[in-house]
């Protein structure tokens, strides 16, 4: 017998054995794949999927409470790719130059010569983060980031001073204090939900373009040569 | 009629699927391919998502499935430029 809460509708529950068998089957099929796999970028592929068993297990309880576990797992198991990929690619490198010491790891040059990335980027890219900012909060931001994502991926001119990128990760931080105090302020005077509200949103709005943005900086490190 | 379980089952179906594919389906020796496949579960991850009313979570797993591809494609190109084992 298993206990169902008034709250939760029929057809959720209906679907609840369904899912969490098919979690249990991805996992069983993905854990074996890893445990038989010998190269580390295979293993980090198949971690991704090990990551879908988490979040059809987590999503198949159908409540709102599960809905905003699985918006962090997906953050973090973002963040665990990007980390391991570095690390992976660090490691071979030092593997590579310990066999022989003169050998380059200068990225390949990439010719992109297309117009459309000369012309389009200062207009989309405005408009983007224009309707980002009117969205606010974390729909809002993940628009405002690809506005970013795409100005940068698409500038010729490379390498951003090691101050601009540091400034980036500071108005992330700013981010998290308005977050903060704005959860602070709901509990001590809820009469002011409406500036906490807003306050959260923007703040959330800035950490999530920043991220976007970090990333794209990230990205054009190695592909923006020319 | 709006069936939701088609959906759902459709969503089962592609994940399982997609899950074998990633890991022993055709073509996996190579690691962008099993990248391409991880793709298909995350289809069917997303349907199963729809059908549970998850709208921001889907909305999060279209955009970090997308961020995960971009970074998983850049360290295999770039483990096979410095010449690795991949």
């Amino acid at each position: 017998m298993i206990y169902v809460p008034s709250t939760v509708p029929h057809i959720f529950s209906a679907m609840y054995i369904p899912a969490i068998y098919t979690g249990l089957i991805i996992g069983f099929f993905s854990l074996i794949a890893i445990s038989m796999q010998k190269r580390d970028i295979h293993v980090l592929v198949l971690t991704d999927v090990v990551g879908f068993a988490m979040l059809i297990v987590v999503a198949g309880v159908g409540t709102d409470l599960a809905e905003s576990f699985i918006l962090p797992g997906l953050v973090v198991e973002l963040a665990e790719v990007l980390a391991i990929s570095e690390i992976l690619i660090s490691r071979e490198m030092r593997k590579i130059s310990a066999d022989n010491p003169s050998a380059s790891f200068n990225p390949m040059p990439m010719k992109y010569d297309m117009e459309i990335l000369t012309t389009a980027p200062n207009f989309l890219s405005l408009l983007l983060i224009a309707y980002g900012v009117f969205l606010t909060g974390f729909t809002g931001g993940a628009i405002a980031g690809g506005g970013i994502l795409l100005y940068i991926l698409s500038r010729k001119a490379r390498g951003l001073p090691v101050f601009v990128i540091n400034g980036v990760s500071g108005v992330s931080g700013i981010g998290w204090c308005m977050w903060i105090i704005a959860f602070w302020i709901f509990f001590v005077a809820p009469q002011y939900w409406l500036l906490c509200l807003f306050l959260a949103a923007c703040g959330l709005l800035l950490k999530v373009a920043t991220k976007m943005g970090l990333i794209g900086v990230l990205m054009r490190e190695e592909y923006g040569k020319d | 009629m709006f069936n939701v379980y088609i959906w759902f089952y459709t969503g089962i179906f592609l994940a399982i699927i997609g899950t074998l594919a990633a890991c022993w389906g055709p073509g996996v020796k190579d690691p962008v391919i099993r990248t391409l496949n991880t793709e298909v579960a995350s289809i069917g991850v997303s349907l199963i998502f729809l059908c549970y009313n998850h709208m921001l979570a889907l909305l999060t797993l279209i955009a970090t499935s997308v961020i995960c591809t971009l970074i998983l494609l850049r360290a295999i190109s770039r483990l096979e430029e410095i010449g690795a084992d991949v």
